[in-house]
């Protein structure tokens, strides 16, 4: 589905991405990586096969819009890597599989103690937020209030509730509103929030075929 | 001086204090205080009232009076409600106390404060009543086995209520662990009277032991009363609020000092509160009690009515239980009660003076619940009740008591595994289920690869072990096995609580909407940290929350009493029953324009209506069997010829809704009622994978996979926050063969399908005649399923078809 804002052409793309064609530039938010890693550290056994999916759906997302730049909206870890964690390592080699590929992220409130690794992944780091050709790129905006600039955040894994009779389904979604967008959360291990559409934001859900408005 | 006759100093001290009392000593009891001085376990059973709790201690109050207090904790008693835990408390310390030992019992629930619990470990009270939740709670401290090696005896109260839940699960875990601690520990549980007492004592004991049976007194009568419609023709044929009997109901409670309205839903709670005090001469005199209510308004409601404050108290299953729950004079029960044991618990709650008469007063709230009365009836008098099916091999469990053992002092895994198999719930476990449940605590599961840097249980030379603090913190927090799943505290803005209403029902509101709660029509106001907060609204039109849960299926002892009713009925010789009487007109219709099912046929009718093409089967095996059964059907049927039924169920029958009539003959009915490949039939015919999801929440919560949010507690540990749903799917995706992912499906077609039934209701159609009938219009039998259609429906469609009918209509509608 295609969107504009600020007359910038921007494609949403049904892998709960951005694809900014102008800058050849795919946006993502909200990878909680490690993820399951925190959990199995507190004794909930996930297995890390979500990690892997993480990457393959990365993979997948950069071969089929051939992205130049990869931008992190936020949240590219769920916590700072604990000693003997495998996971900084295998984001390591993944990195290692797209080298002319120049990655920056956004630091969200989950990207603590995070600058050794960046460095070491060779993620550049943006504190606050950047603005391109207008749109102002950062993690999270306040979804209550009305204030939000011309742009794309993340944070709040907007999702949206499809009613059907008595049926019910739930689905990531992107949630626009005058000139601002914000992303679904791109990890799979990750939650939703429903109830963005009650401040008067549109949802654009994701079902993995494509992005249907709601 | 005569023999035969004991001197006051030669009685056993509770007898002493039964003669002080001036009550006469029952020969159940006496039974039960010998078999206690014996040494031995047992099952006392007997109807609410009866005396069942002394009968139980009396043999306790003896060895302690006699031998005293060997110093250390001698006697538990466990009641599944905390909220009866203070009464029960009161009433154990009194002979007590009498005969001169004061303080003897002690209280611990979730309610008590750190502090007390404190005192209580630091200075154990020889008796301590407590929780099962407490109880594996206490287990799971490091020195919770030697706390745990003076007892003597534990009592289980309500044992019927605790045995078929996974409740009673975690209990025969923890009776496993204390008899292993201690070897002549006895195990005395208390039961209302049920079908299936060899089970429930065998659940006590522990397999290999043996146990006696008490039965208690028996010879008070139930009196059953039906408030029968003036005209049935013009009383509904389908519904389920039965506010038609509103005025006769009303009628009955101001004739009445005290009186007690059972309702089986906390739905049909709110409405017939709300009904009964807009018609009623003194409304303040009305009070309405439901589990979701908070816990002071509930002692409210059953304090005004002991102390005659109150005239009359609706309420649901909340007050099936209770000991010291004083009697009232007059009990009604809305609506059919569904089972036996039921009726009788609810019967119990009337008069309970020695050999008096419990009578109660039955509303139906539709025409064939007047059937379903007369099946209460022909079947009580039978002395018949149903049975309570024990949950065997729950795996979520078993990992929760591991881990709570590994935190109290550790184990030896091959120890440990005979332990667990002595308990009944677990005497089938394989050595392959136990290694897996092992792997999962240990290892996160058997696929080591799959869980690098997993931490929970750990081997300490040989030990199971949890040596992790924040690990065994996490791990007491959520001990147990009640869900207050998506539980939200309802409050109002400026302070007071009003109690609890799920997560589902409060996310369709929006912010200044209606609806009725705690008998007050309330406004939303806004919802934050799992609490809706709200305010008192002046209009009294607003919906009222249905709890999930709430309805019970018939059983299938009074299916079957409906059969039999049928049969006579055809037969010509039924006993005069005021029912049956009643009920005639409509089982005439039955006949002359179908027929009536019965024991030996099944009846099955085709008709067209303006809504489509119908078909309706009466199988009469309740409701969720229904359900099963109905998918089952329409997916045999469409693999034959394609087609989408909508399907609608209730406790007697299923209705089959095509927009095309679909042909079936005799022989396509034999075929279609086999029970070839059936559990594999209904996984297929069913969204299975969508249930099992739904299911598994509460498995997820049990096994410690999801940390419980606490209502009005705010969500504790951000960063584990996952909804079980979502580590449903990433199992599903990466480790499919997770025995808990299996759980959630045996769950599934035994307890929610009751696949059983389903099995049993095919055998019994493979020998019934099948009578196939095509009449004019909607027969007696088949109308509240057609007028159900609007309330509930399911579809034979699979999840994914569904997802794309529902994405196609939002695009037609956004296009």
């Amino acid at each position: 589905m295609k969107i504009q804002l600020l007359g910038n052409q921007l494609e949403l793309l049904p892998s709960r991405a951005v694809w900014w064609p102008a800058k050849r530039m795919l946006i993502v938010a909200d990878v909680h990586l490690g993820k399951d890693q925190v959990f199995r550290r507190h004794g909930v056994a996930i297995p890390d096969g979500v990690l892997h999916a993480e990457f393959k759906a990365l993979d997948e997302a950069i071969e089929q819009t051939r992205a130049e730049r990869f931008l992190v909206l936020g949240d590219w870890v769920h916590a700072p890597p604990s000693e003997g964690d495998a996971w900084p390592n295998e984001v390591l080699a993944w990195r290692n599989r797209h080298q002319q590929l120049t990655i920056d992220l956004v630091l969200g409130n989950h990207d603590r103690a995070l600058s050794g690794w960046l460095q070491r992944w060779n993620i550049g780091e943006i504190e606050h937020q950047c603005v391109l050709d207008g749109l102002t790129l950062l993690h999270a905006i306040d979804a209550e209030c009305d204030d939000a600039p011309a742009g794309i955040s993340g944070h709040w894994h907007p999702a949206a509730r499809l009613r059907s009779g008595r049926e019910s389904l739930r689905l990531p979604a992107f949630a626009l509103r005058n000139q601002h967008l914000i992303l679904p959360s791109f990890g799979r291990f990750t939650g939703g929030m429903d109830g963005l559409e009650r401040n008067g934001w549109q949802l654009l859900a994701a079902t993995g075929q494509r992005v249907v408005s709601v | 001086m005569l023999t035969g006759w004991k001197t006051l100093n030669d009685c056993s001290p509770i007898e002493r204090w039964f003669a002080q009392q001036s009550w006469p000593v029952l020969d159940f009891q006496r039974q039960a205080w010998a078999a206690y001085a014996d040494g031995q376990s047992g099952l006392i059973h007997a109807p609410t009232g009866s005396g069942k709790t002394l009968a139980a201690w009396g043999g306790a109050v003896n060895e302690l009076i006699e031998q005293g207090a060997t110093g250390g904790l001698n006697l538990l008693w466990i009641t599944p409600l905390r909220a009866l835990a203070a009464d029960t408390c009161r009433a154990l310390n009194r002979p007590l106390q009498d005969l001169g030992l004061s303080d003897a019992v002690a209280l611990r629930t979730g309610d008590t404060s750190a502090y007390r619990r404190k005192k209580l470990l630091e200075q154990p009270p020889p008796a301590l009543v407590t929780t099962p939740e407490s109880l594996s709670l206490m287990l799971s401290y490091a020195d919770g086995s030697k706390r745990m090696s003076r007892l003597k005896a534990v009592f289980i109260d309500e044992w019927h209520e605790l045995m078929s839940s996974k409740r009673g699960v975690l209990l025969q875990l923890s009776l496993s662990r204390l008899r292993a601690l201690n070897p002549g520990l006895k195990v005395w549980g208390l039961s209302a009277t049920i079908g299936n007492l060899d089970e429930a004592l065998a659940g006590l004991i522990g397999s290999g032991d043996s146990g006696v049976c008490i039965q208690g007194r028996t010879d008070r009568p139930i009196e059953i009363e039906t408030l029968l419609p003036e005209a049935i023709e013009r009383f509904p044929m389908a519904g389920r609020m039965g506010l038609p009997q509103l005025r006769g109901v009303v009628d009955r409670i101001e004739q009445s000092k005290s009186t007690l309205v059972f309702t089986n839903t906390r739905n049909q709670a709110e409405n017939w509160f709300g009904a009964i005090q807009a018609v009623s001469t003194a409304p303040e005199m009305i009070a309405l009690h439901h589990g979701s209510i908070d816990r002071e308004l509930r002692d409210h409601a059953e304090q005004g009515l002991a102390d005659g404050r109150l005239r009359c108290v609706v309420a649901t299953s909340s007050l099936d239980l209770g000991v010291d729950f004083s009697p009232v004079d007059q009990v009604i029960q809305i609506g059919s009660p569904k089972g036996i044991a039921r009726l009788i618990q609810r019967a119990g709650r009337a008069g309970h003076q020695p050999g008096g008469v419990a009578r109660i007063v039955c509303v139906p709230t539709h025409a064939l619940e007047i059937i379903e009365l007369a099946a209460v009836r022909s079947q009580l008098q039978q002395g018949k009740v149903e049975s309570r099916e024990p949950i065997r091999l729950a795996l979520d469990v078993l990992a929760q008591h591991l881990v709570t053992i590994a935190l109290g002092g550790g184990f030896e895994p091959d120890v440990m595994f005979e332990e667990v198999k002595t308990s009944p719930a677990f005497q089938d476990l394989t050595q392959q289920q136990w290694q897996w449940t092992l792997d999962f605590i240990t290892c996160g599961g058997p696929a080591l690869a799959a869980y690098p840097n997993f931490h929970k249980v750990e081997s300490v030379n040989g030990r199971m072990r949890v040596t992790d603090r924040r690990i065994g913190m996490l791990h007491r927090l959520n001990i147990g096995t009640i869900t207050a799943d998506g539980a939200l505290q309802v409050r109002f803005v400026k302070g007071a609580s009003l109690g609890q209403v799920e997560e589902r029902f409060i996310t369709r509101l929006r912010p200044g909407e209606r609806f009725i709660f705690a008998g007050r029509s309330l406004e939303l106001v806004r919802v934050r940290d799992m609490t809706a907060y709200v305010r008192k609204a002046s209009s009294k039109k607003a919906t009222v929350p249905s709890w999930a849960g709430g309805r019970m299926p018939l059983s299938t002892l009074l299916a079957d009493g409906m059969l039999a009713l049928f049969d006579n009925y055809a037969a010509n010789c039924q006993q005069p029953m005021p029912e049956t009487q009643s009920i005639m007109p409509l089982m005439m219709l039955q006949q002359t324009t179908s027929a009536l099912p019965g024991a030996d046929r099944l009846v099955i009718e085709q008709l067209k209506s303006r809504d489509g093409a119908h078909w309706f089967v009466f199988p009469f095996a309740g409701r969720l069997a229904h359900e099963g059964l109905a998918a089952l059907l329409a997916f045999r049927i469409s693999r034959k010829q394609p087609v989408t039924f909508s399907i609608t169920v209730n406790d007697y029958g299923i209705e089959l809704l095509s927009a095309e009539p679909v042909a079936l003959s005799a022989e396509h009915w034999r075929e279609l009622l086999s029970t070839d490949q059936l559990s594999e039939n209904i996984l297929q015919s069913l969204d299975a994978a969508n249930m099992a999801k739904y299911r598994f929440r509460d498995i997820a919560r049990v096994a410690g996979m999801v940390q419980q949010g606490f209502p009005g507690r705010g969500k504790p540990m951000r960063h584990l926050q996952a909804s079980s749903g979502l580590i449903f799917d990433v199992l599903s995706k990466h480790d499919p063969d997770h025995l808990l992912l299996e759980q959630a499906q045996r769950e599934v077609l035994e307890g929610q399908l009751e696949l059983g039934r389903i099995r049993t209701a095919l055998e019994r159609a493979a020998k019934q005649e099948l009578i196939i009938k095509q009449p004019e219009r909607l027969t007696p039998l088949a109308f509240p399923l057609w007028a159900d259609r609007l309330r509930s429906q399911l579809t034979s469609e699979n999840w994914q078809a569904r997802v794309e009918r529902m994405l196609g209509r939002l695009e037609k509608a956004s296009a």
